[in-house]
Parts: C-alpha cells; structure tokens; sequence
C-alpha cells in the first residue's frame, strides 16, 4: 500500500533524535529570522537545514516537498518582478518583458522565507515515522482522542487510496470515460468518488462500533506500547538550541538599546 | 420540542471516525481532481460532508485536522491555510444547522458563504507568504493583470483568490451535499443531535 508520508526509515544520528528535538529545532529557526530582521539569517538557516538533511542521507527527499512551491515562487518572481506597482529599476530584458530590481527583490525575500520554511519542516518530516510524533505528543499531554484521530488518518488514506485504484479499474471496465474534454472529464468525477466515500463512511459506522466495544471511551489512565525517554543527544540539541534563543534575544536588545 | 443549539456538540466516538474518513476524502477528492485534470482543487468535500454531519465544531476540527496532516506529511505550507479550512466547516456547519442544506437554494447560499469566508481569510495569508498570488494559473493571470492596471495589490489578491474560489467551493459544497443527500439514513442518524435516547430502566 501506498504511505501518504515521505518519511524513510534509516538510523543516521538525525533519525535517532527525539521527534520533540526536532520539533524544537523547527520553532527555533523560524524564529531566529523574525528576532534578527535580516535575510542573512534565513539564508544561514537554509545552509543550517541543508547540512542536517544531508547528515540524515534524506536531501533527494526532500525535492517532492519542494517541489510544488516551486511553482508558486517561480510565478511569484515573474508577476512581481514584472508587475510590482513600485517597480522603478530595469535589470533584465526578454523581448518585450522588463524585470524590475524592486520586484525581483521582493520575490527573492518571498522565496527565501518559503525555502527555509519548507526546509526546516524537512527535517522532521523525513526523518520521523508520523506515529512516533503522535504518540510523544499524546505522552506530552495532546489528548488521547485527538492523538487516535490524528494517528488513524495515516492508516485510512493508504486505504482509500487502495479503494480508489479498484473504482478506477471496475468503472473504466464498464465504459466510463476518464478521459477526453473537461465535460466527460467533469461528468466522471462522481461516479469514482462515489463509491470511495460511501465506502469509507459506511466503514466509520463499524470502526465506531468496535472502539466503543474496546472502552475507547473509558477514562482511566492511557499505557503506551513505547516509551520516549531524551537521549544524551535530546539533552544537546535542547542546550543548544535554547541557549542560541537565549543569546540572539539578549543580542537583539543590545544593538537596539545602543540605537 | 425545544430545539438544540446549533453549536450543540456531541464529541462521541462517532464524530471522533468521522473525522479521520473526513480528511481521506479531501485527500481522495484532490487526487481524482489531479487524475481527471481538473482545474480545481476539490480538496475540501471531506470538510463540508464532516460539517453536514457532525455539525459545526466538528467541521472545524476536521478541517483543522486536515491541514495538520498535510503540513505533517507532504506540504509544510498548508499549516497556515488550516484558518481557512477550519472557516469553512464552521461556516457549512451553522448553516446546516440553521435549516439551509434542504434545497437547490439553501445550497447555493451556503456556496456562497463558503466562497466568502474562504477568500476573507485565505487573501490576507496569500499577502504574507506570497506578496498575494495563489499558485493557480487562472487566478495569477487576473493577479497580474490587475496589477498592471494599477490596483492595489491587496484587491488584485482578493480576485485572485475570488476567481478560484467561485468554481471550486461551489462545486465542493455541490458534490458534497450530493454525496450527504446519498448517504443511508442509519449513518446520518448516527449524528444527529435532535433526538432523544429514551432508555428502558
């Protein structure tokens, strides 16, 4: 069956890690730029990222992630660096298409800020099984409920996504075009989400059913198959990363008190 | 009879597996969307029949919950436009509650709500990360076109974003309520918060 996640399962020092570390590390280099104020710093955090995707072997997997807003900046650079109101500066010519410095300037600082974002989700993302992050999150305090849902989606998509392939084949076998103008195309969308979703919801009656039957409701305290105890790694990652907070804000308040 | 409230929420383990089937839908709607090659995005027929069903707050949740996975799994981006799609199952649900979704009408309303709500929050999301664009080739079209005809850029966004929503949301809500419209009344039963559970002892 097909996961929906792009995680891989290695055991490189990143993979080792906590998934509240790299959480962690998520929250604090998005923040750093926002302290600083300056592109640099969302460049060095790019490098930052980069370098621990490739320490985790997991760089090239990162591309599909990456590739979709792709799209987006490209179309991002090409409106804004020819059509931004305050646009002044020409630096580029295409037959009749003028770039301006302005936009391309604006467009540059868009697609940094979404680079570095995408890259710093990467990190946990490729390198943690989604369960293991829902279930220290439910060990944290996230309610078990929430935890059940938030878990059993990675298992009904693969699912569906199996139902879908036999929809597909069982009403193309009966003639049903899936192909030709945006009509037919349009005409075939019920008929194949149809049958998928009446399916799963039915489903939903039964799966309720048998959590009940297995106290799903009951009150007392959850176990856990797994515990999630730091590693001596965490504990680094959790010094580190709060002492770079600590200083870049104590840093901040220097260079604008002497302002 | 007194009429419950339409916040009324029952968080039993029915709501509770109809979000997970909720969230596979959109996942499912988007990717026939993508396979027919669609130009919508039809990524949201999971949320509207969650809020059909389940009312408001479930709507809400699912569409949070949605989004959470997406950014969990494939496209961190879609964290911040979870305001969006939790705007959306809050709005389908009150109206479903208020007695709209019985008619061509009431369903068009709701559409239109939709398209409203969505475009209120997803367009000022769209100015921060984006400087406005949506990423859709249509809507960017009518983006550029209105900046090179001197609008402000947050009205060139709000088309932008107006222009993909107008089809997409309209066609979501449709082929949501048809598929709600489908659905065996034992499972719409399941969560429907008007009735009474007489019990015998």
């Amino acid at each position: 069956m097909k996961e929906i996640s792009l995680y891989e399962d290695l055991s490189t020092p990143v993979h080792q890690l906590g998934p509240l570390s790299k959480l962690f590390y998520i929250i604090t280099i998005l923040v750093l730029p926002v302290i600083w104020g300056s592109k640099w710093v969302t460049f060095i955090g790019i490098l930052l990222s980069i370098v621990i995707l490739i320490s985790g072997k997991v760089l090239r997997k990162s591309l599909p992630i990456m590739s979709c807003s792709l799209l987006i900046i490209l179309t991002v650079v090409v409106i804004q660096g020819l059509f931004r109101a305050d646009n002044k500066t020409p630096v580029w010519q295409v037959g009749i298409l003028i770039f301006y410095k302005e936009g391309l300037m604006v467009a540059l600082g868009i697609g940094l800020n979404i680079i570095h974002l995408l890259l710093a989700f990467s990190v946990l993302i490729l390198t943690t099984k989604p369960s293991d992050l829902v279930e220290v999150l439910v060990q944290k305090g996230l309610s078990p409920k929430i935890g059940y849902v938030l878990g059993s989606v990675f298992q009904i998509i693969p699912q569906m996504s199996a139902t879908m392939e036999t929809i597909i084949d069982a009403q193309r076998s009966r003639g049903m075009e899936t192909e030709g103008n945006i009509l037919t195309r349009i005409k075939a969308f019920i008929p194949l989400i149809g049958p998928v979703v009446m399916n799963s919801l039915i489903a939903t009656r039964e799966r309720a059913i048998a959590l009940e039957v297995r106290g799903f409701n009951c009150s007392n305290k959850k176990s856990f198959l797994k515990s999630y105890e730091p590693t001596k790694g965490d504990h680094l990652v959790y010094i580190i990363l709060t002492s770079i907070l600590i200083l870049s804000v104590i840093g901040r308040i220097l260079l604008w008190l002497e302002l | 009879m007194n009429k419950t409230s339409i916040w009324s929420l029952k968080l039993n383990t029915a709501a509770l597996v109809l979000i997970p089937a909720a969230v596979g839908i959109n996942y499912i709607g988007k990717l026939f969307a993508g396979l027919l090659k669609l130009p919508l995005w039809l990524d949201a027929i999971g949320t509207v029949l969650a809020a059909l069903l389940g009312g408001p707050i479930v709507g809400a949740l699912c569409g949070a919950i949605n989004n959470i996975i997406y950014g969990l799994t494939m496209d961190p981006v879609s964290f911040v436009y979870a305001l969006s799609s939790i705007g959306i199952g809050l709005v389908v649900g009150v109206l479903a509650r208020l007695n709209q979704a019985k008619n061509f009408k009431g369903i068009a309303i709701i559409s239109l709500a939709v398209v409203l709500v969505s475009v209120v929050i997803s367009t000022p999301i769209n100015m921060i990360f984006w400087e406005g664009t949506t990423g859709n080739i249509w809507g960017d079209a009518v983006y550029a076109w209105c900046l090179a005809q001197g609008m402000p850029t947050l009205l060139a966004s709000a088309l932008d974003e107006l222009v993909v929503d107008i089809p997409d949301k309209f066609a979501t809500v449709f082929i949501g309520y048809a598929i709600f419209k489908g659905l065996p009344q034992k499972l719409v039963l399941m969560y429907n918060n008007d009735l009474e559970i007489e019990h015998l002892d």
